[in-house]
């Protein structure tokens, strides 16, 4: 136990020390807002569109869709033109030279049969598009209704806005937490989980392999099982990343504060833009699943990355060897957006059950919408489980590998030696 | 460098036994059936070619092989080394160390792994390190060390806990002239402290001024063990070196006597003798003498160590 004790403590303080751990433990939060925030930016927001409206209108309509457009922010209209021979081969040029964003192309048929054309150079963006469809809607019905003698007035009492103003229920009660806010919860969670137990798992990896390498690894198993030395390894890794998340915790909240400032108006629109900027209210039960899936993941996925140093000779062996592990841990990851969208989904239920997948999909899961107490039970039940099976197979490949030296062994190989 | 005087009498309880112990990997077999028994308070050789066995031999004693077939006893109790960490140094024959670590940090988590606690580790680390002439270095980190400083910190790492058995696989191998003699003289000093020393090598020149004891392996089968003088007596120490003055009086007779002498190499005033098995080199002595003889020379020929081990492996090599 002393021993174990020893080889915890070499692994904290190591890590500790080096200049690594405080770069990332300064640097890190600022990483992951900028990688939670820029795509997201750019998919979602990719700042204001100059366009051009062809108006081929004689009804006055293509004047308020301008009008209309200019009023909310996705759009600048630079001009509004009717249309004469060569005028979109001049503006399509001009969008070419990158001048103009796009041209919005208008016609009385417009109104009857709800036909435009936009053409620009990214029609891709769902926010543009979401907004042109709006507004030419919008208008097109209002102006049916006024040519069918509908008061204007009685056309414009009769739109409504729809706030719809989302809460997650949480057990029996209702949370402040918008679904915008669950969302994001679970995204950052996905992410960190991701990110962490790579990084901290690829770290067991490298010092499994740095042992083996320079062979100390000979003097360690002659003094202490080669188990006590997987375990201790683990668990001192494991509290440096603890020791990790608790920096970050202040830091993390520092630059959740000011994610308003930071990601602009890349929320849901039909979501209070004020709430969705909120720090959301994460209750400590979150913070615990959080925390205890984290753990359970690092566990299962370091002893699979010691098992991985174990059974190679070289870094670069080991960065092969390591991809079955990533991808296993990429899977639930990569479902983020399937986890929150729909938290109750049978993919989604399955995911948060199997043990490799569990530690990402179950914290999402639970962020993202509320999951039963059994199930929440049954899932760390099979993680242990599953941590334990792991463990076992991977400390058996470690006990053999870490005295191996040449070639990387098969399948057929590591199957004897998990059975010898 | 003279060989160790023969100070405290070796114990007669051996503090490691091998007892057919056989370690097979796929498709050979490394060691076979070895038996072996290092008596308390010698420096034992265990001497072979190159993949004789000896590492696999030495790992198996340190626990970190586990024998396919018989029994490992440290100091009296079955099992290998582990369960006896902290009596036991083992230097293991590819050296390494924490690269990115402080000496002073590698030395006292290699003494706690020994079962030292990190107070009295670090005492005796800082100790050593002055012995040694590391002092200053021992918050540098052991990368900036160089080969044969590293090579310092490892026999350190190795002795630090006061082990009463050192497990030493080719401990010379790598070491330059001046660590070479600081070994040397750590070893010896353990020894008379009444350690005993388990070393593997195959330069056999270090091992006849070292060892007490030995045991040669080939192929994983021991071909020879025991005292180095008895090995000595039984595969060497054939041949005479006779030189005359002026008469040989009835040398001729003597030569030709097959009961004493299988060859004979005669030149005149010089001659060679190889010794017929069992024969005694004093009758010889004495029937020259009496044969009216005069003798300015009569030399007995230790063969060398050497000598012995290339004649038993190419024999061995021969066979197989």
């Amino acid at each position: 136990m002393r021993k174990i004790r020893a080889v915890i403590r070499r692994e904290f303080v190591e890590r500790v020390r080096s200049k690594w751990f405080w770069v990332s433990a300064i640097l890190g939060p600022l990483f992951f807002a900028a990688i939670i925030i820029i795509p997201l930016h750019f998919a979602a927001a990719g700042g204001t569109k100059a366009i051009v409206v062809v108006d081929g209108t004689t009804s006055g309509f293509g004047a308020r869709v301008a009008d209309s457009l200019a009023r909310g922010k996705t759009f600048m209209i630079v001009a509004r033109s009717a249309p004469r021979a060569g005028l979109l081969d001049s503006l399509t040029r001009e969008v070419g030279l990158n001048r103009l964003d796009g041209l919005l192309i208008l016609a009385d048929r417009t109104v009857e049969t709800g036909a435009a054309e936009y053409r620009a150079a990214n029609v891709s963006s769902f926010r543009d598009i979401d907004e042109l469809r709006g507004v030419l809607g919008r208008l097109a019905v209002n102006a049916r209704l006024e040519r069918a003698g509908v008061d204007p007035a009685t056309v414009g009492r009769a739109q409504l806005r729809i706030d719809l103003r989302t809460k997650k229920i949480s057990g029996s009660a209702t949370t402040g937490e918008s679904s915008a806010q669950s969302f994001w919860l679970a995204y950052v969670m996905s992410i960190v989980l991701f990110i962490v137990i790579a990084v901290y798992g690829v770290n067991v990896m490298s010092s499994v392999l740095e042992e083996k390498t320079t062979r100390i690894v000979e003097v360690l198993v002659s003094s202490l099982r080669p188990f006590e030395l997987m375990l201790g390894k683990v668990v001192g890794v494991g509290a440096v990343s603890i020791f990790q998340f608790a920096i970050w915790g202040l830091g993390g909240r520092l630059v959740l504060s000011q994610r308003a400032a930071l990601i602009g108006n890349v929320a849901p629109a039909d979501v209070g833009q004020e709430a969705a900027f909120q720090l959301p209210p994460v209750p400590a039960t979150t913070v615990a699943v959080f925390l205890g899936y984290f753990l359970g993941g690092f566990f299962l996925y370091s002893a699979m990355f010691a098992a991985v140093g174990a059974m190679s000779s070289s870094e670069q062996e080991a960065r092969q060897a390591q991809q079955p592990v990533v991808f296993l841990l990429m899977i639930a990851y990569l479902s983020v957006f399937a986890l929150a969208n729909d938290p109750g989904s049978p993919y989604a239920v399955a995911l948060s059950l199997v043990p490799f997948t569990s530690p990402i999909a179950m914290p999402v899961r639970w962020a993202a919408g509320s999951v039963s107490v059994s199930e929440l039970v049954m899932s760390l039940a099979l993680l242990g489980v599953g941590i334990g099976a792991v463990t076992w197979i991977a400390a058996r490949i470690y006990r053999v590998g870490i005295l191996m030296t040449g070639k990387r062994p098969n399948l057929r190989e590591l199957i004897r030696w998990v059975r010898a | 460098m003279t060989a160790p005087s023969p100070s405290p009498s070796p114990s007669p309880t051996p503090i490691l036994i091998l007892d057919r112990v056989s370690k097979r990997f796929a498709g050979h077999t490394a060691v076979d059936e070895l038996s072996l028994s290092v008596p308390s308070g010698v420096i034992y050789g265990l001497l072979g070619p190159n993949g004789a066995g000896k590492t696999t031999t030495l790992r198996m004693i340190m626990d970190i092989l586990e024998p396919d077939g018989g029994t490992v006893r440290v100091f009296g109790e079955p099992g290998g080394g582990r369960a006896h960490a902290e009596r036991i140094g083992y230097l293991p024959e590819e050296r390494g160390l924490y690269r990115k670590m402080r000496v002073l940090d590698v030395l006292v988590f290699l003494g706690e792994m020994k079962g030292t606690d990190r107070r009295r580790a670090r005492q005796r680390a800082e100790e050593w390190l002055a012995r040694l002439g590391l002092t200053e270095w021992r918050l540098r980190r052991i990368d900036e060390l160089s080969k044969g400083m590293q090579q310092k910190v490892q026999f350190i790492s190795t002795v630090l806990h006061d082990p009463d058995l050192l497990v030493l696989d080719e401990p010379f191998s790598g070491l330059d002239p001046v660590n070479t003699q600081v070994m040397k003289d750590t070893v010896l000093d353990l020894r008379h402290r009444g350690k005993t020393i388990l070393f593997s090598t195959h330069i056999m020149e270090q091992a006849e001024k070292l060892c007490e004891q030995l045991c040669i392996i080939a192929r994983g089968r021991k071909l020879v063990d025991g005292a180095l003088a008895d090995i000595k007596r039984t595969h060497g120490g054939h041949h005479l070196v006779l030189g005359f003055d002026g008469s040989l009086g009835g040398a001729a007779q003597v030569f030709a006597d097959q009961t004493l002498v299988s060859n004979v190499d005669n030149y005149g005033q010089y001659a060679e003798v190889e010794l017929a098995a069992g024969a005694d080199p004093q009758q010889i002595l004495q029937r020259l003498v009496a044969s009216g003889a005069r003798l300015s020379r009569f030399e007995l020929q230790e063969a060398s160590l050497n000598k012995i081990f290339i004649d038993l492996v190419g024999a061995e090599a021969v066979r197989a």
